[in-house]
């Protein structure tokens, strides 16, 4: 895979991070990916057809999406939700928005289909390449002082 | 300021909410749609609309026109919110009379700054 697939992922959570959630995210090392499974237990994935085509997928573990649905909607939760699924599958679509934006600066012109939301962990997940998975992952501090991590998870040719 | 957010996903709409919120904006009412909006504003006195782009029923650049061309609502400052910067789309809500769009992603900071160029369009 081009490296320069990287960079408008990498951009475009560390963009998100910041604006919606106020908290910024250091990307750790990438991984290659040969299981297509889901990486923590909420998952927003996404499919993206245009001038290339691929699939990314967000996904955090249950107190890193907690955390984000706080930050984002305001209300307090202690479990996984359905409102909870829906802040990941919105998040899921602001960074796929803003990869997109990024893309057009390459241009590079997508589409992108609306998220769906998977809750569990390694569930089976359907990327629309054959090509290996590389999966970012973000790590941040929530409101409690705990680490998290978010995973980006994409394939793209 | 008693402000409509207008997003056929009600997720979005609480996003909006809890932004507003943080810029002391807590006086919300909501709509799903733009038909839904217009029905809103026969019974609610609001000062800005804040409106998303894609929704089904009435789009985002269809309930602009419509408040625009009604007298009753054209002076209310109307935002669109979009989630990819799409010139075509931004320059079709300028013709149409936007007074102002944000894109998402979005500080509270960046939604004030809209929200105060918009009302200063319409002169309030």
């Amino acid at each position: 895979m081009d490296v320069k697939f990287i960079n408008p992922f990498v951009m475009a959570a560390q963009t998100v991070f910041k604006t919606m959630l106020g908290i910024d995210a250091s990307m750790g090392k990438p991984i290659l990916k040969d299981v297509r499974a889901t990486s923590g237990d909420v998952t927003g994935i996404m499919g993206l057809v245009g001038d290339r085509k691929g699939t990314i997928a967000i996904s955090f573990r249950e107190k890193g999406a907690i955390f984000v649905f706080k930050t984002l909607i305001g209300d307090d939760c202690t479990t996984i939700t359905p409102e909870v699924v829906d802040a990941i599958g919105e998040l899921t679509n602001i960074i796929s928005g803003q990869a997109r934006k990024e893309f057009e600066k390459a241009n590079i012109n997508l589409k992108a289909a609306i998220p769906m939301v998977i809750v569990g962990h390694n569930v089976e997940l359907n990327f629309i390449t054959k090509i290996p998975i590389i999966s970012l992952p973000f790590n941040f501090v929530a409101d409690n002082g705990e680490k998290e991590v978010m995973f980006l998870d994409f394939s793209f040719e | 300021m008693k402000v409509l957010v207008v997003d056929d996903f009600a997720t979005m709409r609480k996003i909006i909410k809890n932004v507003l919120k943080q810029i002391s904006l807590e006086d919300v009412v909501e709509a799903e749609s733009g038909k839904h909006a217009l029905a809103v504003l026969k019974t609610e006195s609001v000062d800005l609309i804040i409106s998303d782009w894609i929704m089904p029923e009435m789009t985002g650049i269809e309930f602009l026109r419509v408040c625009k061309g009604d007298e009753a609502y054209k002076k209310i400052p109307f935002i669109m919110v979009t989630a990819e910067a799409q010139k075509d789309n931004i320059m079709e809500a300028i013709k149409t009379g936007v007074d102002n769009y944000i894109v998402k992603p979005f500080t509270p900071d960046k939604l004030q700054d809209a929200i105060d160029k918009a009302r200063a369009r319409v002169g309030k």
